[in-house]
């Protein structure tokens, strides 16, 4: 479902070691946090380590595997996550290949197969720029 | 059959403009204002999870706000969808008991923010719903499970429902019948956004061909032969060497696009408390080719349906090129005319529909 809008365009940072790009919903309702199965990101390739990941949603930071718990925060559809993750950007104005997969569980389709988990990859080029503290832009 | 045609009440769910929603190109307030001013009410359904930042947890000042707003607009709320999450914890499925309190809380946001439906789905079982009901007495809100593909009028779990519904006798439990369970057609438009992502003629023709097969055999009975579909779908992707495709086709081709006849509503037309409108887009000649709209509204009239239509149009999953909003006027217009050609007319004033919703909800089924 709109796998398109995933990444947010223009909305990469960069701060020495780590990089962080601003992720939308790809579903039309809100998932709490234990939804969220498995979330890939890299730039120009290289990938950020799982570990290394975390999960900024509603002003709550979380790394992923602290997200399966997690059924309080939710992820409405039109707000922004950040994920952010150990990813070294080069510095200046050039263009970067940015790619965010997500796997989400949706709770109220269970089949026979269990339940239903979509998978959506998006991917853009954007500059980056230096962070300044990064922020999901939501309220 | 009955003496007196029914006059359903035309009305949309903002679920039609998801797509906009999620663009940020209008938050709620400004879709329940366009369609006040576009006319696609009286009926107003909203999904909870979709729209309420926080549901089913909302406070006073902002339940308030909405029905202020919905008010000043003249719109009539109808149904408010609410999830039967029992996935929530996906490596640990609710019980049954722990369902009915996790759906209570929703029932209780429905009732707070005038919405005299709650529609549930198909993840409650005949005995969950007897349970529930003493809860949809306290809100005095109807509870409407939703019948939809790959299920149907005449599948196991629905008649399953329908004959406790009987039993226990209560205006306040029964059906949403949505249209996606009754399609005639693999959606056009579908078809062409896989064209446009790189599938091949022949891909399609085999999609639309396995599609009408299914048509022609009728609609699954059981979950069983629903997973045999399932398989086929995902099979014939393979086979034409597009696997990415099969999830896709296979969801789509089952789930969105059921088989059932038309006739297969009067299995439990005495219980449709609401219907979804469902369709997937309008074509050149003003038509919907692949939701048989204007049998599914003579059915509706004849049987003597007052309640509320929610036009719900799904094609935005797929189609980025056109407007929905362009979309759902032209669907309106089509339910209007057959309607008309059935010898009746929808419900389009604010006051009429306030008042014919009462009564739809108030009467007891008829078994």
């Amino acid at each position: 479902m709109i796998p398109d809008r995933i990444i947010e365009a223009g909305t990469l940072t960069r701060d020495g070691e780590r990089a962080a790009v601003e992720v939308r919903l790809p579903w039309y309702r809100a998932l709490p946090g234990s939804c969220i199965s498995e979330v890939a990101f890299s730039v120009d390739g290289v990938a950020a380590t799982p570990e290394s990941l975390r999960w900024t949603m509603n002003g709550r930071t979380f790394r992923l595997d602290e997200l399966t718990d997690e059924v309080d925060e939710w992820w409405f559809p039109a707000d922004s996550v950040l994920v952010e993750g150990d990813v070294n950007v080069a510095a200046g104005e050039q263009e970067h290949r940015v790619d965010v997969e997500l796997k989400l569980f949706i709770p109220y389709i269970v089949t026979a197969h269990g339940v239903l988990r979509i998978e959506e990859h998006d991917t853009k080029t954007m500059p980056a720029t230096a962070s300044t503290t990064a922020k999901a832009s939501q309220p | 059959m009955t003496d007196t045609l029914g006059t359903p009440i035309q009305g949309v769910t903002l679920y039609s403009f998801t797509r906009p929603f999620h663009a940020r190109e209008y938050d709620l307030e400004g879709l329940i204002r366009k369609t006040a001013v576009e006319g696609f009410g009286p009926g107003l359904e909203i999904i909870g999870f979709s729209s309420f930042r926080g549901f089913p947890d909302l406070d006073d000042a902002y339940v308030d706000w909405f029905k202020d707003l919905v008010s000043e607009v003249d719109l009539v709320p109808t149904s408010l969808a609410i999830n039967g999450d029992w996935a929530l914890r996906p490596d640990r499925l609710m019980n049954q008991d722990e369902l009915i309190t996790y759906m209570t809380r929703q029932i209780e946001a429905a009732a707070r923010l005038g919405f005299p439906i709650a529609r549930v789905q198909i993840s409650l079982t005949p005995d969950s719903m007897e349970a529930l009901l003493p809860v949809a007495e306290r809100y005095g809100v109807t509870l409407a499970l939703e019948v939809h593909a790959h299920q149907h009028g005449r599948h196991e779990l629905i008649l399953a429902l329908r004959d406790r519904y009987e039993r226990l006798g209560s205006p306040l439990l029964g059906f949403t019948a949505d249209w996606g369970a009754t399609v005639s057609g693999f959606a056009p438009s579908l078809l062409e956004a896989y064209r446009r992502r790189g599938a091949s003629e022949e891909l399609l023709q085999a999609v639309t061909d396995l599609w009408n097969q299914t048509y022609a055999e009728g609609p699954p009975l059981t979950e069983k032969a629903h997973g045999d579909r399932l398989g086929a779908f995902i099979g014939l992707a393979h086979r034409y060497g597009r696997p990415d495709l099969g999830i896709d086709f296979a969801i789509n081709g089952t789930g969105l696009f059921g088989p059932a006849p038309v006739d297969t509503w009067r299995e439990i037309a005495p219980w449709i408390r609401h219907c979804h409108g469902k369709f997937f887009g309008i074509d050149e000649s003003g038509e919907e080719p692949s939701v048989p709209v204007r049998e599914l509204i003579a059915l509706l009239v004849d049987i003597g349906y007052t309640g509320a239509i929610s036009s719900e149009y799904e094609g935005w999953h797929w189609n980025y090129w056109q407007s929905p909003f362009d979309i759902i006027r032209g669907e309106q217009a089509v339910q209007r005319s057959a309607a008309s050609d059935a010898g009746s007319r929808m419900v389009t004033t604010s006051d009429e529909a306030c008042h014919q919703l009462r009564q739809h909800l108030r009467q007891p089924v008829r078994g």
